[in-house]
């Protein structure tokens, strides 16, 4: 098992590069390359005249490596995805599973075959915190790093079935898990209640020195239950966290033991797991039977992908291009998961309860107001990257969005205006959260009114930004297929990386000429504004709108144009070449 | 109703459809048939305008292709190997959404009646995902027939079919032509075309090598008397 798996990672690792370097001799590809390694060096390897922020020595690095691993450990229970991270492929499948092999020689396959992609994310996360130097300890630090990912990627195997199970069985593996919940819940509870009779003494050390304060931190989570919880995680980061070779070898058994225990609770699980899919044994065969037969197997009970209901329901007359907006919004609103928006929330309600703690009254407000305007930005900028329910999923169905009865221009206006739609939404929902959560708290020389101004023309503005941006994205895709990712699979390679790096900076480069001539108009206006007599932020109202109209139009105009584009092109002959 | 003169499709000095002409009248079907490369699929693409032909003209019930795209599309349907569905719009959603691009009026009426005709009510809310393979082809079906096109274009349509569904199929295209619906039908299944079509168009290297009913063909080509289809066929490509 073990040679079969090194042999398939081998030879696809040999074939995946032959298959790369001779992708180079096309010329897009060798300046995505030559760019992708330049990026690699500038981020990892050149030297920056400091040891790295991954050196964080004594009990503080400790710490914060328990703290990280349990949070992420904690949010993959109550956030995860009941998809386990070991995903076979349709090839995995198709040649494991109908192989003379037992449950745990599969998945002993998987997890070896998925060492080298962990291995190499140590390796990376290692060079990121370099500082560019990496001295002959650091090896300890990579394949510390490489234990401490390959327990969470079992640990999130066992999430995954489990919730799987949960999915599947419902009450009945809640039953059976009861237990398992009840022992989780009270040593939370246990760990609430030891930490609760030590915060006094935390706030008086850590307001002491930063120092103490990690010390006895560290002191504290190693007493008594809390010892007991945080046992596995400190022994998990204490090899990476190792200074020289003895000490590596000295928490090295520990650390192996925690990877040890994981293994055997993934194979339990999954073996758990085909014990409880027992009491539904005949779906269970009639499954196993399709599959082995080359049918499309049956959806368990309850795990099929339900529909979310739509935001609004389609009428079946009317506008074709709205009709096309509203699709992208309900594939944008179907296919996000809630995972996201929730963790952001709880961060942001996370962060506005301890600024408000402070003595000063109204500061977790102004917290909240800046976090939700940070927010707002960063949707105006990565939204238009991140949304991709128009032509850059859309392409994938080429063959059957060309033979639509619209023009071009049409189906290109519909195709943006969906994730447009979406991101002013969010952006306004940023504005106006900042604007009420200001109302309670002064900023010398910016009023209630001035606020309002801003509020208003930031609204103008934000649409026409957006639409800018994301048609800029869907020109892309329409000019260079082979260079944007269309659908949800993304290249790998330096040289695809170098071709991002490059289309995100023509992009850029693309919205600031766009913006050019609306900031012109937008200026003029602003002086006309000053000519009737409107001052200060109020000036902002009418450039905003003057900067809106001019986008509008340009947008209108390239709409246009690529409209024809998209008449002319055969993006699926382009994407498969 | 479906009208091609010259049709020539190049990609760089590749010639995959060479000077290509023939017509389809209401209610024939026309099969298209011809050894793997032989340019069906890129003429296929040229009718529907996925492709934009290098010479020549397509004609979809009076509208020419390349200057009236969207009359011309309004009256066809292209039906490939593969039904192409959303991933994140159910079965009812489809239905309305193909409604709204092609501007049916009486929409509203017609999906339940089609949902039903097609056993597909009970699945009216289900995403593309919770269907099986014959359930996604009836819907990708029941999209291109909710506009009643004239033309209609079926790319190898009983690829991963069960033999219900293959039946099912060609009702559906025979009934179509009955109806008064130009059919081109694009297969390598012989023994389909000969069920289905009326003519059969035989393609080699992207250029014509015989168009007629088969005996029409025979008759032209007196060494192929007595022979069975596939022989007529694999002696026309030379294959």
């Amino acid at each position: 098992m073990i040679a079969a798996a090194l042999y398939l990672a081998r030879c696809s690792l040999v074939n995946g590069l032959r298959r790369r370097v001779r992708r180079l001799r096309q010329p897009k590809y060798l300046v995505g390359f030559a760019v992708g390694l330049l990026y690699y060096y500038w981020l990892f390897i050149r030297p920056r005249g400091q040891s790295g922020a991954g050196m964080i020595h004594g009990s503080a690095g400790e710490v914060v490596a328990m703290l990280g691993l349990a949070s992420l450990i904690v949010s993959g229970w109550l956030f995860g995805s009941s998809r386990s991270p070991l995903v076979f492929t349709p090839a995995e499948t198709h040649f494991l599973f109908t192989a003379p092999l037992t449950r745990r020689q599969v998945l002993d396959f998987k997890l070896l075959r998925s060492q080298l992609a962990l291995c190499l994310s140590s390796l990376l996360s290692v060079l990121l915190f370099s500082g560019g130097h990496f001295p002959a300890t650091r090896v300890l630090r990579v394949l510390g790093l490489w234990l401490v990912f390959a327990t969470l990627q079992m640990h999130s195997g066992v999430t995954a079935l489990v919730r799987q199970s949960l999915e599947e069985h419902g009450i009945t593996a809640v039953r059976r898990r009861l237990g398992a919940f009840v022992l989780v819940a009270g040593l939370a509870g246990a760990a609430a209640l030891a930490l609760r009779g030590q915060l006094g003494a935390l706030q008086e050390a850590f307001a002491d020195s930063e120092t103490l304060g990690f010390d006895t931190l560290n002191a504290v989570l190693h007493r008594g239950v809390l010892g007991v919880i945080t046992w596995p995680l400190a022994a998990l980061v204490r090899p990476a966290l190792a200074p020289n070779f003895a000490a590596f070898a000295a928490r090295l058994p520990a650390a192996l033991l925690v990877v040890t225990v994981h293994y055997v609770w993934l194979i339990r699980s999954s073996i758990a797991f085909e014990e409880v899919a027992v009491e539904s044994a005949e779906r269970m065969a009639s499954r196993i039977a399709a599959w082995r037969s080359g049918r499309r197997p049956p959806p368990p009970a309850g795990a099929a992908k339900r529909a979310r209901p739509p935001l609004t329901r389609l009428a079946a007359t009317g506008d074709p291009v709205r009709a096309i907006a509203w699709k992208n919004v309900q594939a944008e609103w179907r296919g996000s998961g809630v995972r996201l928006p929730v963790l952001i929330a709880i961060g942001v309600i996370v962060v506005a309860w301890v600024a408000s703690l402070g003595e000063e009254a109204g500061t977790g407000l102004q917290v909240l107001a800046v976090m939700f305007l940070a927010l707002g930005g960063m949707a105006v900028v990565f939204g238009p990257y991140a949304l991709r329910n128009d032509l850059r999923s859309d392409l994938q169905l080429s063959d059957l969005i060309k033979t639509y009865p619209l023009r071009g221009a049409d189906l290109v206006a519909g195709e943006v205006l969906g994730p447009v739609i979406i991101l002013t939404v969010v952006v306004w929902g940023c504005l106006l959260a900042a604007f009420a959560s200001s109302l309670v708290f002064d900023v010398p020389g910016f009023g209630v009114s001035q606020r309002v101004a801003a509020l208003l023309a930031a609204a103008i503005a934000v649409p026409a930004f957006l639409g800018v941006a994301t048609l800029i994205q869907n020109a892309a895709v329409l000019f260079f297929p082979a260079w944007i990712t269309v659908g949800p699979a993304r290249g790998a390679g330096v040289e695809m990386i170098g071709q991002r790096l490059l289309t995100m900076v023509g992009s850029q480069v693309l919205f600031v000429v766009a913006l050019i001539p609306a900031a012109i108009v937008g200026a003029v206006a602003v002086a006309a504004g000053g000519l009737v007599g409107m001052s200060g932020v109020w000036l902002a109202v009418p450039g905003a709108a003057a900067l809106t109209a001019t986008l509008v139009f340009e947008t209108k105009l390239a709409v246009a144009w690529l409209g024809r584009v998209f008449e002319r092109s055969d993006p699926a002959a382009e994407i498969g070449g | 109703m479906i009208d091609v003169q010259g049709l020539t499709k190049l990609y760089g000095s590749l010639v995959a459809v060479d000077d290509l002409s023939f017509a389809v009248a209401p209610g024939e079907v026309l099969g298209l048939v011809g050894p793997n490369g032989a340019g069906k699929t890129t003429t296929l693409r040229s009718l529907v305008g996925i492709v934009q032909p290098s010479r020549g003209t397509i004609r979809i019930g009076g509208h020419e292709l390349a200057r009236d795209p969207v009359e011309a599309k309004r009256r066809l349907a292209f039906m490939p190997d593969e039904p192409r569905l959303f991933d994140y719009l159910t079965v009812e959603e489809h239905l309305r959404f193909t409604a709204r691009l092609y501007g049916i009026r009486d929409a509203e009426g017609r999906i339940p009646a089609l949902l039903r005709e097609l056993e597909l009510a009970e699945k009216a809310g289900a995403l593309p995902d919770e269907l099986s393979r014959g359930m996604k082809q009836k819907l990708a079906i029941a999209c291109g027939l909710l506009h009643e096109p004239a033309a209609l274009l079926f790319d190898e349509p009983l690829t991963g079919l069960d033999p219900a569904g293959m039946r099912r199929m060609k009702q559906t295209i025979v009934e179509r032509a009955r109806h008064g619906a130009a059919v081109i039908l694009s297969s390598h299944l012989l023994q389909l075309v000969e069920e289905v079509c009326t003519r059969v168009l035989v393609i080699h290297r992207g250029r014509l090598v015989a168009i007629g009913t088969i005996a029409e063909i025979v008759a032209s080509r007196p060494d192929l008397q007595g022979r069975s289809l596939e022989e007529i066929f694999l002696s026309l490509t030379g294959t």
